[in-house]
């Protein structure tokens, strides 16, 4: 092979084409692969987020019963870029909600954990739920230690699975958070049960009851990861 | 009357074809494209690998016709769908062919690959086809996983979920992953571009040259267990079953020169090929 090279590349030759290799190199890939990758650089590097971060209404809490959870759809409103609804329906208020996200939250009292259970072996043993008192009397109009005691008895969770992320449902014959695709359960707390999942359910972390009785909450969730360290991602 | 024309038009077409092979060599390409002797034992099993491509012919064909109906917005995709369902004219038959060859193409290609598998194709000289398969297997599950989301159904919907949640959990790169799937970091409008574009140009892009260089090699090597290669194997077995019965009745002699080890074996081992 050798010989068939005429004039052999020097190291001045070398070094230019090498140059030259890594400036159009870079000309070439960077752009289309940052093209692609944006979604990555824009969350995880600048860490941005695709859903609003304001406060979005859920519903009355006094409606949530004593024993039994129930579940509001909420829409969180989400910016991807394209899409502009405006453009297609000018009858639509707020241009910059394009999209939403649509998420059910499940609302229950938190029952009194007795005995703290372990993650992969059993489920926490509890007692009866606590519906606070004040909400028997009335449904609005709370006063700031109203609004305490009714936010520390409160359980926000989402309908978010984590192991896969299906919507879990609530099974009133077992008494117990159920999971359809893969079978996990959950207590009445969202504390893991058993099945599949590394933790239990996922929690909202930014909630808040306000004067007219109704609960509020931002798009945020105790992520920390469960039994196995991975990483955790809430649909 | 009839004769004349008859001899005209096989004339004609003779020298059409002639010029044809003179000019780019079709002919004897398409021969040596299209036939290929198989051992006539199992010579179904064979069939296999056809399968497999002819499936994912009717993948490509149905799919570009999809397309002239599909819409990939969140706000259309179901309703397209529906409407090639209900009311474009053999919606049901075409979508139903790219549903149905979709889950025969994944079952053939398990068969394909056991046959290979299990009559040991993938040794030498055919290791890369086995290579380039397997590449191909992990491209068209790609493609069931991103098709599945295109009907924006409830359905379709919650198994990419779950599949996008599955790849979070690999290591290091598992929030990555679901984020660039996603297209941000919430299932909208950018997902089902992304699943689009994926489904419809990336992967069929890559999938096309490779089922051309696994044919490709496949022709340069022969199927393997083909005619001539099954006699050449069974001919040196008698071989060497003669040389042993030999062995048997010699008593105990000289040892002159090195063991007999078969003829391609010590072709090899002094390195040069026989053919």
């Amino acid at each position: 092979m050798a010989e068939l090279q005429k004039d052999p590349i020097t190291r001045s030759d070398f070094l230019g084409f090498g140059v030259m290799g890594a400036i159009v190199g870079a000309i070439l890939t960077i752009p289309p692969v940052a093209f692609v990758l944006s979604p990555i650089i824009k969350t995880d590097v600048l860490g941005e987020s695709d859903v609003g971060t304001g406060w979005v209404e859920v519903g009355p809490v006094s409606k949530v019963p004593a024993e039994e959870p129930t579940h509001f759809v909420v829409s969180f409103p989400i910016q991807q870029v394209y899409g502009t609804k405006a453009v297609e329906n000018p009858n639509v208020q707020d241009p910059n909600e394009k999209f939403t996200l649509r998420n059910a939250i499940w609302l229950s009292w938190k029952a009194p954990i007795k005995e703290q259970g372990r993650q992969g072996s059993n489920g926490d043993i509890i007692g009866k739920p606590e519906r606070p008192k004040i909400l028997d009397q009335k449904s609005s109009g709370f006063t700031e230690s109203e609004r305490k005691e009714i936010m520390s008895k409160l359980n926000v969770l989402s309908n978010s699975c984590a192991h896969l992320g299906c919507p879990v449902r609530w099974n009133e014959e077992k008494q117990l958070y159920l999971c359809p695709c893969h079978g996990g359960l959950y207590d009445i707390n969202g504390g893991w049960v058993g099945g599949p999942p590394p933790r239990g359910m996922y929690r909202y972390t930014d909630a808040e009851v306000r004067e007219d009785g109704k609960l509020y909450v931002k798009h945020k969730f105790n992520i920390e990861p469960g039994l196995n360290k991975q990483h955790p991602y809430v649909v | 009357m009839i004769g004349r024309i008859r001899t005209q038009t096989s004339e004609a077409s003779q020298f059409l074809v002639d010029w044809m092979e003179h000019r780019t060599g079709i002919v004897t390409m398409l021969e040596h494209f299209l036939y290929e002797p198989v051992p006539k034992r199992g010579a179904w099993l064979y069939t296999l690998g056809s399968a497999v491509l002819f499936t994912i012919t009717l993948q490509f064909l149905t799919g570009i016709l999809l397309l002239f109906y599909y819409v990939p917005t969140t706000d259309h995709a179901w309703n397209s769908v529906s409407y090639i369902m209900n009311d474009a004219y053999f919606g049901q038959l075409i979508r139903g062919i790219h549903y149905w060859s979709a889950n025969f193409l994944m079952a053939f290609i398990g068969l394909h690959m056991g046959q290979v598998f299990f009559s040991g194709g993938y040794k030498a000289p055919r290791e890369l086809n086995w290579v380039v398969g397997v590449i191909l297997l992990l491209l068209v599950i790609g493609l069931a996983f991103t098709g599945y989301l295109l009907r924006w159904d409830q359905d379709g919907f919650w198994a990419s979920v779950v599949g996008m949640k599955i790849g979070s959990y690999s290591p290091f790169v598992g929030g990555y992953v679901v984020h660039f799937l996603l297209g941000g970091d919430a299932v909208g409008p950018a997902t089902l571009s992304r699943f689009f574009a994926i489904h419809v140009w990336l992967l069929p892009a890559a999938i096309a040259p490779l089922i051309g260089a696994h044919l490709y090699l496949l022709r340069r090597h022969g199927v393997f267990g083909s005619e001539f290669e099954y006699t050449d194997r069974l001919a040196k077995l008698h071989e060497r079953q003669r040389m042993e019965e030999y062995a048997r009745y010699e008593t105990v002699e000289e040892d002159e020169g090195e063991p007999y080890v078969g003829r391609r074996d010590r072709a090899d081992r002094e390195g040069y090929e026989e053919e």
